[in-house]
């Protein structure tokens, strides 16, 4: 809930430093780490919208998924289902390099 | 028209929880975001750190309740110093509400200050109060699986403690298994069985502490 109402404040104040009068868009990007279910996220967003400029907007998540880097062998790759071992050397000091963001990319506005 | 924003969306919680965290620095206080489920026993945990840490290093907590002020209330007979943050609706503790806090405690006879979350393995995660680690706390009556359903949590945390640990016998929670899991969402984590029923294991959750505080300040503990 907290999320989405930081959502919503910095897509209008970004729409607001532009002039603009409404929001169609918001484009989030966050990480797979993040455990964000999309259906609840997008309906919080729908609440804390109303009454506001991004009343109606629609909220697109892109998941960005959980990415590896191999603090031995230098390898990246991509971690699925949370195993931090590398694919190349079995090296199991993994740096996080991808997969806990979670920022307001862009906004669609009129 | 499009407008390009890449604004972090946590950024302004983060930027008071680096203020919170001067402020603890300041103090000498190493400050620990405690989280779990409801139920998992972290009040009781504090409880009974209280007792084992009286007269060695001074414990400090804010717990946050979304009604009541139960929890303050059971650690007061121990006369700790507790501030309780009513948090209304909402499911964690932010950087604003523990800064909040801050005015109602002497952080200079603070040594371990608890940050006590709301009962949550989801959000709490997300937002930093300016702790010096997160401790993340499992209980056998819960499941062995919980660390891959809840991945973030276990990912920030520096110490998962598996309490109720007595109670182990009554249930099917495979401790080889929910320890593996954790491990295999964060290789780094420190994994400490206890029971805050038998005491089993507090001395091992005390010595964390003592390790972690010289970590921070260098100095062997007060006598």
């Amino acid at each position: 809930m907290a999320i989405a109402r930081n959502i919503v404040n910095i897509a209008i104040a970004a729409a607001e430093k532009e002039g603009a009068k409404r929001i169609t868009k918001v484009n989030v990007v966050a990480g797979e780490l993040r455990g964000f279910i999309p259906a609840q996220l997008i309906f919080c967003f729908g609440l804390m919208a109303e009454n506001t400029i991004a009343s109606g907007a629609y909220l697109d998540l892109e998941i960005t998924p959980v990415m590896g880097r191999c603090r031995k062998c230098e390898e990246t790759f991509m971690v699925k289902d949370y195993r931090y071992v590398c694919p190349k050397c079995q090296g199991e000091d993994i740096q996080t390099v991808s997969g806990t963001e979670l920022r307001v990319k862009d906004i669609e506005v009129e | 028209m499009k407008i390009n924003v890449m604004t972090d969306i946590l950024e302004a919680n983060d930027r008071i929880a680096a203020d919170n965290r001067e402020v603890f620095d300041k103090h000498r206080n190493l400050v620990l975001n405690l989280m779990s489920s409801p139920g998992a026993g972290k009040t009781m945990l504090l409880e009974k750190a209280g007792e084992a840490l009286k007269g060695k290093l001074r414990l400090g907590v804010i717990a946050g309740d979304i009604e009541t002020a139960r929890d303050s209330e059971r650690l007061q007979k121990y006369k700790l110093p507790v501030v309780q943050l009513t948090t209304g609706s909402a499911c964690h503790l932010d950087a604003n509400m523990v800064a909040s806090a801050l005015p109602h405690l002497d952080l200079s006879k603070i040594d371990i200050l608890v940050v006590e979350n709301v009962g949550n393995l989801v959000c709490p995660a997300e937002f930093k109060v300016g702790e010096d680690y997160k401790v993340v706390m499992l209980s056998v009556t819960e499941g062995d699986e919980k660390p891959l359903k809840y991945p973030l949590i276990f990912r920030e945390s520096a110490l998962l403690l598996i309490n109720k640990i007595d109670l182990l016998k009554y249930t099917n929670f495979n401790l080889k298994e929910a320890k593996a899991n954790a491990r295999r969402v964060n290789p780094d984590l420190d994994i400490i069985d206890i029971s805050c029923t038998t005491g089993e294991g507090i001395p091992d959750w005390i010595s964390w502490l003592n390790q972690r505080y010289q970590k921070k300040f260098g100095t062997k503990a007060r006598a």
